[in-house]
């Protein structure tokens, strides 16, 4: 036993030195606390370039995908809802929070006055409901599930719309804070159709000017925005740089000024660099490993039986969880530089918060072995765990292996590349993968199409009649505090069937060069340069 | 009625034995063409991973899934699928990126000028460098003069790409900030600008050419330094200077231009790498962003545009050497 320990510190030891030597020079507090803006003076005029760690899909609302896509629409594609440094829902397009009928079905809001969209025409009731209904109903749309509740959106004035429902649906106004929110310019809906995407028009800081695939997309100031006059930067350029390192010597060179999605290494090389500056926010996600507990037939088919030990019998997914020590895999695997979790619903939440760090469950291997006793399953219980092709993921691969092979499981690791998993976690032809999601305003958009029977993204094959019903009764109950419950007795149900079992939870890092200000990055990961510019 | 035939019998045109040889080069080409679209296309669809499910990201229904391969045509048989991209691709119609959905054509447009430009500064440094190292390391062999090509050459065919580039960008972007760390400016727009982003990847990926381009003119100007030819030009009173460029070196070329016609392909799909590092938007990086997103109709059109630059490389290559050589051209006439 002390050998194994032994083993598995020494294992610890070299991957951490190898991920980066930097940290064991820099202390963790450097990075400790939150820094979501810089609010120094700027100047007018100039151009912002801003690395993104992927070229963004379609630079459509309704049909876009990625993270760094909504990055980019933050800079052009204005919502009827946002969030604060809080993470607290703001009007942005609407003109105040909605209100919502005694039954929850019927929701009203209206529309600020005197919006014009970059093609010049006029933000209206009618446009709202366009764009809703469009998100709702397109072919390929993104965001169906989200809308699926959506019954009808009716203009009842010139800056009023309203909106039925099929059945209360409280994760609405927060939905509606990300691009389901997003309106679009009927106009330019109509004149380009599906080929939207290349000539985007929304009400934002900044109009669309051009898109040269896998190299950058070209934004201008909009003189026409409602707050032009806090609108500082000339353009901005996002430009896909996928690489970390490449994202660092570029800031180091002043070719980029912002580097989006840093990770915990290259943010300690960013650390010894005097020209640049940290910001980072705690992210509303989740990463953990995903078991395939009942995915049989693919994605949306019924659950059925599986027959591995890991399947078959709870204790030894709860052998599992208790053979990974989560503060060890922040330390060595994310230098510390993460949080360790174990819910679906990040702590920070402004909707209702989940369960923190501290109470997370600990490692213990002593009752992990038990548990494999009592299951009577053969050890070594053999798992093959796919993980994606990143350091990252390899390393954390590796230190699960090391920590469960001790309780007695034979982690067998298996890189995959990011399509091929998607393909092979869908149809079920997997035993445990890395899973990750990069978090929503609303705890339901964490949960309901991960846990749900049948979810849109329910990869794992869980199916738990008594999580169906809390995830329903959370969307129907408007008060925060029973909201609140109902969350906290949903993740203890999920954490009790294991489908995914939680390990910790990224931060949002973005460095960018001390000469930029005005930069901000809330808990939704996206950076925002509306008020962005060069430091007086 | 024979009469009409006989009248309607075209007129046999004398080709010279270059335009035959050229004609019969370049049909071969074409059926490769052919072929190698056909491997293309089914070497793509034969990749795991659906790029139905790839696209659908976040709506992973049946029904969200059957859209998206209804729109893009997924859901046809190969035959049709290669069908219709190949009756678009002769109108140089190469489809639309699944993932951007923005037009093929344009972003091979977009990125094809940079890595050509790539290949080019790579090429012509790898020429100047090499050809110029192997002649040094052959005139002076046993001298310091050749063990310092050689090492050299060493060098440039052992340091990682990557490395190499990561090392030029800490010193020539950062700590002396002379060129550019990323990002492509075109020549015709801005040309010290251009040069001052292009220099670096140019270093990096034409070093391994240059290398091997060393090496192979040391070898083939030492064969040619000791055979007759040379020695009856020395004999004949020539001076140094004409005995090594125009008796030695020309001969020496046949087999430089070979490896420098195969590399320059390799160049082409080596600038991955090179792209990668320095953020530059060509093919090399167009490839990989398909590759990963499964963006078929990208991938197609790229590897097909990669594929005929490779048989037209080919094609060049083979004419240079009928030029050099005139009994090749000869032999491939008859």
């Amino acid at each position: 036993m002390r050998r194994k320990s032994v083993a598995l510190a020494a294992v610890a030891l070299v991957m951490s030195t190898t991920a980066g030597c930097a940290s064991l020079q820099s202390p963790a507090t450097e990075v400790g606390g939150e820094r979501m803006t810089d609010d120094r003076p700027v100047r007018d005029g100039g151009t912002l370039t801003v690395a993104l760690n992927a070229d963004p899909d379609k630079l459509d609302p309704t049909l876009a995908q990625t993270l760094v896509g909504r990055t980019v629409f933050a800079g052009m594609c204005e919502k009827l809802y946002d969030i604060d440094e809080h993470g607290t829902v703001i009007p942005q397009l609407a003109a105040a929070l909605p209100t919502t009928s005694k039954d929850g079905r019927t929701v009203t809001f209206g529309l600020r006055k005197g919006l014009r969209f970059s093609d010049g025409t006029k933000l209206d009731a009618d446009a709202a409901v366009t764009s809703l209904l469009r998100h709702r109903d397109l072919a390929g749309t993104a965001r169906a599930t989200e809308l699926a509740p959506l019954a009808g959106a009716e203009a009842t004035g010139p800056y009023t719309v309203k909106l039925t429902l099929k059945q209360a649906y409280v994760p609405l106004t927060a939905v509606l804070a990300d691009r389901a929110g997003m309106v679009m310019s009927p106009a330019a809906l109509k004149k380009y159709g599906k080929k939207f995407t290349n000539h985007p028009s929304c009400v934002g800081p900044f109009k669309y000017v051009e898109r040269v695939g896998g190299d950058r997309i070209v934004l201008a100031k909009d003189p026409r925005y409602y707050a032009a006059d806090q609108v500082h930067l000339d353009k901005v350029i996002y430009k896909p740089i996928p690489d970390g390192n490449v994202r660092l010597a570029n800031l180091r060179s002043g070719d980029i000024q912002v580097g989006d999605q840093m990770t915990p290494v290259d943010v300690r090389g960013a650390l010894t660099e005097p020209g640049l500056q940290l910001f980072n926010s705690p992210s509303l996600g989740y990463q953990g490993i995903g078991l395939n507990v009942g995915n049989v037939k693919g994605l949306g088919e019924k659950p059925g039986r599986i027959d591995t030990p890991l399947a078959r019998e709870p204790k030894v997914r709860e052998a599992f969880e208790l053979a990974i020590d989560r503060d060890l895999i922040n330390k060595v695997v994310f230098q510390g530089m993460y949080e360790p979790a174990c819910g679906p619903v990040s702590p920070e939440s402004a909707i209702a918060p989940g369960v923190k760090a501290s109470a997370c469950p600990g490692r213990d291997v002593a009752r992990a072995k038990r548990l494999l006793r009592e299951a009577g399953v053969k050890t070594p219980v053999r798992i093959e765990l796919k993980v994606s092709t990143t350091p990252e993921s390899s390393r954390l691969g590796q230190v699960v292996q090391a920590m469960t092979k001790e309780a007695g499981f034979a982690v067998t690791l298996r890189p995959t590349e990011y399509a091929t998993m998607l393909e092979e976690t869908d149809s079920g032809h997997y035993d445990a993968f890395t899973s990750g999601w990069s978090g929503r305003l609303d705890p339901d958009g964490n949960i309901a199409s991960f846990l749900r029977t049948r979810g849109a993204m329910n990869a794992y094959g869980l199916s738990d009649r008594a999580i169906d019903r809390l995830v329903e009764r959370g969307r129907a109950e408007a008060d925060p505090e029973e909201r609140g419950k109902i969350y906290a007795e949903l993740t203890r149900r999920a954490n009790e069937r294991r489908g995914l079992v939680y390990l910790y939870r990224q931060k949002n890092y973005v460095v960018a060069g001390k000469n930029v200000a005005g930069v901000r990055v809330f808990g939704d990961g996206l950076v925002r340069v509306t008020t962005a510019g060069y430091a007086r | 009625m024979s009469l009409s035939l006989k009248t309607a019998r075209p007129v046999p045109v004398r080709l010279s034995p270059m335009t035959s040889y050229l004609l019969t080069r370049i049909r071969q080409s074409l059926i490769t063409l052919v072929l190698v679209s056909m491997v293309v296309f089914a070497g793509i669809r034969a990749l795991p991973g659906d790029p139905a499910l790839a696209l659908a990201g976040e709506e992973r229904s049946p029904a969200a899934l059957a859209a998206i391969r209804a729109d893009y045509g997924l859901d046809d048989n190969i035959a049709v699928q290669y069908g219709r991209f190949i009756g678009h691709a002769i109108t140089g119609d190469l489809g639309t990126s699944s993932r951007t959905g923005l037009p093929v054509a344009d972003a091979i447009t977009a990125a094809l000028p940079v890595t050509l430009e790539l290949a080019a500064l790579s090429l012509l440094l790898a020429v100047v460098v090499g050809i110029g190292a192997g002649i040094v390391a052959a005139v002076r062999r046993g001298r310091p003069e050749e063990w310092l090509a050689n090492a050299l050459a060493l060098l440039g065919l052992s340091v990682p790409t990557f490395w190499l580039g990561m090392v030029l960008v800490l010193g020539f972007a950062i700590a002396l900030p002379v060129f550019s760390a990323s990002g492509y400016v075109p020549f015709a727009a801005d040309p010290p600008d251009n040069l001052r982003r292009m220099v670096l990847p140019a270093v990096v990926l034409g070093s391994g050419l240059a290398a091997v381009v060393m090496r192979q003119t040391r070898a083939a100007m030492l064969d040619s330094l000791s055979a007759d030819y040379v020695r009856t030009a020395r004999a004949k009173g020539l001076s140094r200077r004409e005995v090594i460029g125009t008796h030695a070196l020309r001969n020496s070329l046949v087999t430089v231009v070979t490896v420098l016609g195969l590399q320059l392909g390799h160049l082409i799909s080596g600038a991955v790498v090179t792209e990668q590092i320095f953020v530059l938007p060509g093919f090399g990086k167009l490839t990989i962003d398909a590759v990963f997103t499964r963006d078929y109709a990208t991938l197609q059109g790229v590897v097909l545009c990669t594929s005929a630059a490779y048989i037209l490389i080919n094609l060049l290559v083979d004419v240079a050497y009928s030029l050099i050589d005139p009994r090749i051209r000869l032999g491939g006439a008859r």
